[in-house]
Order: structure tokens, then sequence, then C-alpha cells
């Protein structure tokens, strides 16, 4: 069965980017969905399975790090992995969102390369 | 922290990465750009000890090819997605130069970006502020990327 990515990002442009970018790096997902903000991403994995998230932080409606946090809440989709992809490179967010289970992050601008690297090990 | 060095790094890094671009970086100044014809401009706000902002200041011409390259696609007027776009070029690079800040003891929280654009109209915000603006030109064009802090 293929596997399906979830993209969590308020710009339509870098939601694009990375979706194209997931394509460079050979990491061909049969499914991607895409949600615009932390709360519109809880409303999609309600009736959708997914195996891995990408989630921006500074998000309107609700920000990375509180999606973060309901998603821990919640047994049902808390062991999904989650990367962090990002402008915000300080280590005092990126340690926030690794306590709240975040596996690893990717820093805006990226390559390709540094997608596979970082996905490659979480699927 | 050598601010033009920041802004001109942060710009080329995320051409050449993201936009597959050369952005050069012309000669900053330290005056205020406030009237903009034809044009988009994205800001981002910058809130801390200081307040500050990042904006970028794109005329429309110009505005269409960096979205038409962001995108993979022929974009041929300024609509959502190039307001769009432009708005993540300017939190982009409005990260990069909170990080070098954030070396410097500096913190900041950044603002979703706001974009305004229109056949003419000025940019009044921060009027007490120290800051640079410097230009950059890529192929087919030019654009604006000022930083200012509150004094």
């Amino acid at each position: 069965m293929g596997k399906k990515v979830l993209i969590i990002d308020d710009s339509n442009t870098m939601r694009k980017i990375v979706t194209r970018s997931l394509r460079q790096a050979g990491l061909d997902f049969e499914t991607i969905l895409e949600a615009g903000d932390g709360q519109a991403a809880l409303d999609v994995l309600a009736g959708e399975t997914v195996d891995i998230i990408l989630s921006d932080i500074n998000m309107p409606v609700m920000d990375g790090i509180e999606f973060l946090r309901q998603k821990q809440a919640d047994p049902k989709i808390k062991d999904i992995p989650v990367v962090m992809i990002t402008t915000e490179a300080g280590a005092d967010i990126l340690d926030e969102a690794k306590s709240l289970g975040a596996a690893g992050s990717i820093k805006k601008p990226f390559t390709p390369d540094q997608i596979q690297e970082t996905l490659g090990s979480l699927l | 922290m050598d601010l033009n060095k920041s802004i001109s790094q942060a710009t080329q890094e995320i051409f050449q990465t993201m936009l597959m671009m050369e952005a050069s970086p012309g000669q900053a100044v330290t005056e205020r750009a406030k009237g903009f014809v034809d044009s988009v401009s994205a800001i981002v706000g910058m809130a801390g000890a200081n307040k500050g902002m990042l904006a970028i200041h794109i005329p429309a011409s110009t505005a269409l090819i960096i979205t038409s390259s962001f995108l993979m696609m022929e974009v041929t007027e300024v609509d959502d997605d190039v307001k769009d776009a432009i708005g993540e070029l300017a939190n982009m690079v409005a990260g990069s130069i909170k990080a070098d800040l954030t070396e410097q003891g500096q913190e900041f929280k950044l603002s979703i970006p706001s974009v305004v654009c229109g056949a003419e109209y000025e940019i009044d915000c921060l009027t007490d502020s120290d800051g640079v603006s410097m230009p950059f030109s890529i192929e087919g064009g030019e654009f604006l990327v000022e930083f200012h802090l509150q004094k």
C-alpha cells in the first residue's frame, strides 16, 4: 500500500514547493494531503491515516507548536512522525517542538537532498 | 552583526536554493522607500525587545518572474499565487535575519507576512527607525529588500 504524507503550511506556494521537493528527492508518496494550518490538519487527520507529517511552525489559526501539543494528546495520531519545515531556526522553538514529539526539522530554504536525508530514516 | 551581509546572504541563498536564480545585491542605502508603482510589497513584522520589520518591494513584472519560478509554471497576472509567493519569500528572508539576530542575543517573534499590491501606493510604518534598503537584480528584473529596527 502506498504511503501518505500530510503537508501543513499556510503558504500555498510552499506546499507546492514541498510537494515538488518530495518528488525530486525520490520520495514518491501515493497520496499527498495538504492543510493550511494546524486546526485544518487535525480535521484532515480525523478522517485520514498518514505515514508522516511535514509542518510549518508560524501559521495563523493554529501554529505548528499548538498542533504538536494537540496531536500528542490524541492517542489515535500521537505516533505519526512530524518533521518541522520552518524559517524558525531558533534553538528554543525547535527544542519545544522536539519536546512535543517532533521527529526532526528542516530549515527553509531547503534542498530536495535535505528533505531526503531527514525523511528517509523516518519512512 | 553586519546587517548588509545578513540581508545579502539570506536573499542570495533563498534565490539559489529555492528559485535556481542568481540575485545580485546592489549598494545598500539608509533612506526608506515609501512610494511604489505597479508593485507587490510583502512585510513581516518582528516583535521582541525591539520592534522591526522586513519588507520586500517588487515591481509586478519581476514578481511574475519570481512566482513563475517558484511554481514552475507561467504566471501572467498578479493574483493570490503571486501575493502568497512574495509573502513566503519575505518570510524566509526574515527568518534568516532573525536567526542572525538571535545569535547576537536579540530575540524576536515573526508575524505572518502581510502583502499589498497595486498601481500606486505608499507604505509608512516604523517611521522612527534605523535600517537599510538593499536593491537586488535578477535576470529580467529587480527588487528591494528593507530591514528596519525601531530606535
